[in-house]
């Protein structure tokens, strides 16, 4: 480690929610109560479709937003009726709300001057953090004159300036191409091991809560759906929600009906044993379905999608949507009838009305790690 | 590229569509001006008959004058006094306006209905508002007498054209500073308070630099305006008095050129008025007009 690495270090701070909620009159709860605690240095990622109150949750922790009614525990001290300044947080905004009329410098340096930070103080730490984000040459510049990925650049080391205990995102590479967010996401990771602190990042970007997360937070309507590591989230997801959330293309839910034995299709098609009796639902994941190794499932082809690496079929069984993702390389005739089968161990079985995972529904748990994420 | 003669491709067309304004523009504007300074170099008789060139024999008795310096005087209080309170004013309704207090909404539409009313109906109003004896200071004066009146005491005259300006000034400027102040997007504050600045710094810090162009444009207006439409408040409150306290100089030159008929020396006075404010209008781009960023 060179001396930069270890210039910006934060005490990382746990953060507890506490039954806290969000309602802006008694008809429109935002949040309702939560329980949640992030670890020290712990880079969580709050995921979920728009509206789900994610980026509502984050504005409470930083106080820009009241609480309707519980804790928030910043570091051991409850900080929900603090000012946003006293909580130790500090933020990265997704449109990076940089002061246009201010330099890199002085845009950066501007939470210290607050502070009451000595201006030789200020200078030396503005010149660390630029050195740490490749910014030392833009330091007299206005935001104006900076690219998108600089900008975002700034908005960080704005935030890191001050060695906060929590970091908050929301939302900060949205704004930025496809190219750019990939590169940032990088250096994001790259950044949050070296300074350490308690990150909260905020997105409706799957991708960016796989590679980036030490644990993901998935909310639907204010609700946790799941709280676990990318890779259980991604092989034993909680909810229909979830394994719909997650994947690219998202996972396969077939609403089937037990009879005691098998689980069969609305066309009477056998799809897996279960000794359950009822409505189900079944997901499988696209690249997990086997195509003609002699599986007893017809379906036509109807689409299909080059994307290089691999392939994506569309088709229907029963009436219902059925993506299949196909290795690269495989030949398939799209005039003819498919057969598929759908591995024993591959599948997941949620209830049919509440959507919740049924764990083991299939004798033995579900391989840990059968694919990596890419 | 889509170049604008593409779209216009008749020659004369664009030029026709001009004329009509470039004409008024003409004879309502530059040739009133021209004229003017032409006069000044002329001697006119008051009631006629002729004139004749004096070269700047006008110049030098209106700069001689004691009076014209003194209008001058006041006409540079009221400058610096009333247009500074007529942006200022304006300035601290339009943030706590944007601060979305109670009654903000409605009070943002009340706030432009003055704009609608005619200066010399302002001058009325505000000649009864202050008046010493009905007047809002009436109460004042029955506690300490005499603490109070326009009419002997020039001051309490000054006070009240201020008064009435600042307040006729209000709706448009406010429009100008609240539409300033509503275009910097919330996360700017929300950026500002994770920075640890409060409400008071935040206005200082992030909301003046970020109004700038605004702040500037009716600095500059305020600035050359004050001077010439001071007229109509002078005309109905004060009549220039008491004792010539309130004749700022564009009150002069009306009453000198049609009460005193004495229309070169007038002439003289508007060729000078117009070329301070042209250098006023100058002084403010050069000085202030170019450090101003325009960047969101």
């Amino acid at each position: 480690m060179t001396a930069i690495d270890t210039a910006i270090r934060a005490a990382a701070a746990e953060i507890d929610l506490i039954g806290v909620t969000k309602s802006y009159d008694a008809k429109n709860t935002i949040i309702p109560p939560i329980d949640v605690t992030l670890r020290p240095g712990e880079f969580t990622v709050v995921l979920g479709p728009s509206g789900c109150g994610k980026s509502t949750l984050l504005q409470m922790i930083a106080g820009l937003e009241r609480v309707s009614g519980g804790k928030i525990v910043i570091g051991g001290r409850e900080v929900q009726d603090l000012e946003p300044k006293h909580r130790g947080c500090a933020m990265v905004f997704q449109n990076y709300a940089l002061y246009p009329h201010m330099t890199v410098a002085e845009n950066m340096a501007y939470s210290l001057k607050v502070a009451g930070v000595s201006k030789a103080e200020r200078a030396e730490r503005v010149g660390t953090v630029a050195k740490m984000l490749g910014l030392a040459d833009f330091l007299t510049r206005k935001p104006g004159q900076l690219s998108g990925g600089q900008r975002q650049r700034v908005a960080i080391g704005r935030a890191i300036i001050r060695e906060p205990g929590v970091l908050l995102f929301d939302e900060p590479l949205s704004n930025l191409d496809a190219q750019l967010r990939h590169d940032m996401r990088v250096e994001l990771a790259e950044l949050h091991r070296r300074i350490g602190a308690t990150s909260v990042f905020v997105t409706h970007d799957q991708v960016e809560a796989m590679t980036l997360a030490d644990r993901i937070l998935i909310l639907n309507k204010g609700h946790i759906e799941q709280f676990d590591t990318p890779k259980a989230i991604y092989h034993h997801p909680a909810s229909v929600f979830v394994a719909k959330f997650i994947g690219s293309p998202p996972m396969n839910i077939l609403q089937v009906e037990g009879d005691g034995s098998v689980l069969r299709l609305a066309d009477g098609q056998a799809v897996a044993n279960y000794a359950g009796k009822g409505k189900f639902q079944l997901g499988i994941r696209p690249e997990d379905i086997a195509v003609n190794e002699g599986g007893s499932i017809k379906t036509e082809i109807r689409y299909r999608e080059d994307l290089g690496s691999h392939e994506i079929l569309e088709t229907k069984i029963a009436e219902q949507n059925l993506r299949i993702a196909m290795p690269f390389g495989v030949e398939i005739d799209t005039t003819q009838t498919l057969s598929l089968s759908f591995p024993q161990t591959r599948l997941h079985l949620f209830e049919g009305e509440s959507g919740r995972a049924i764990a083991n529904a299939f004798g033995d748990a579900q391989p840990a790690s059968v694919k990596e994420y890419q | 590229m889509s170049s604008e003669s593409s779209l216009f491709s008749h020659r004369w067309l664009p030029a026709l569509l001009l004329a009509p304004m470039i004409l008024l523009i003409l004879l309502f504007f530059y040739v009133p001006v021209f004229q003017a300074f032409y006069w000044s170099f002329f001697l006119e008789q008051p009631f006629g008959g002729g004139s004749e060139f004096v070269g700047f024999e006008n110049f030098q008795r209106v700069l001689g004058d004691p009076e014209f310096w003194a209008a001058t005087g006041r006409t540079v209080v009221f400058m610096l006094t009333a247009s500074s309170l007529a942006v200022v004013v304006p300035l601290m309704l339009a943030i706590a306006a944007d601060r979305k207090i109670g009654m903000s909404y409605p009070a943002r539409n009340i706030l432009v209905w003055p704009k609608g009313i005619a200066g010399a109906s302002i001058g009325v109003v505000f000649a009864f508002i202050f008046n010493p004896f009905v007047g809002l200071m009436a109460p004042l004066n029955a506690l300490f007498p005499g603490l109070w009146n326009p009419g002997i005491d020039g001051t309490d005259a000054f006070t009240t054209l201020v008064a009435a300006h600042v307040w006729s000034g209000i709706p448009f400027n406010f429009v100008i500073l609240l539409a300033g102040l509503r275009s910097i997007p919330p996360t700017m504050y929300q950026a500002a308070a994770m920075d640890g600045a409060g409400p008071w710094r935040r206005i200082f810090d992030v909301q003046l630099p970020l109004i700038m162009p605004q702040l500037f444009l009716t600095f500059v207006l305020e600035f050359t305006e004050s001077i010439t439409s001071v007229f109509a408040l002078i005309d109905t409150i004060t009549g220039g008095g008491p004792g010539g306290s309130t004749s700022l100089l564009v009150y002069k030159i009306y009453v000198d050129g049609f009460r005193g008929f004495d229309l070169s020396g007038a002439s003289t006075q508007t060729a000078i008025l117009m070329v301070f404010v042209l250098l006023l209008a100058a002084c403010q781009f050069y000085f202030l007009g170019r450090r101003i960023n325009y960047e969101r």
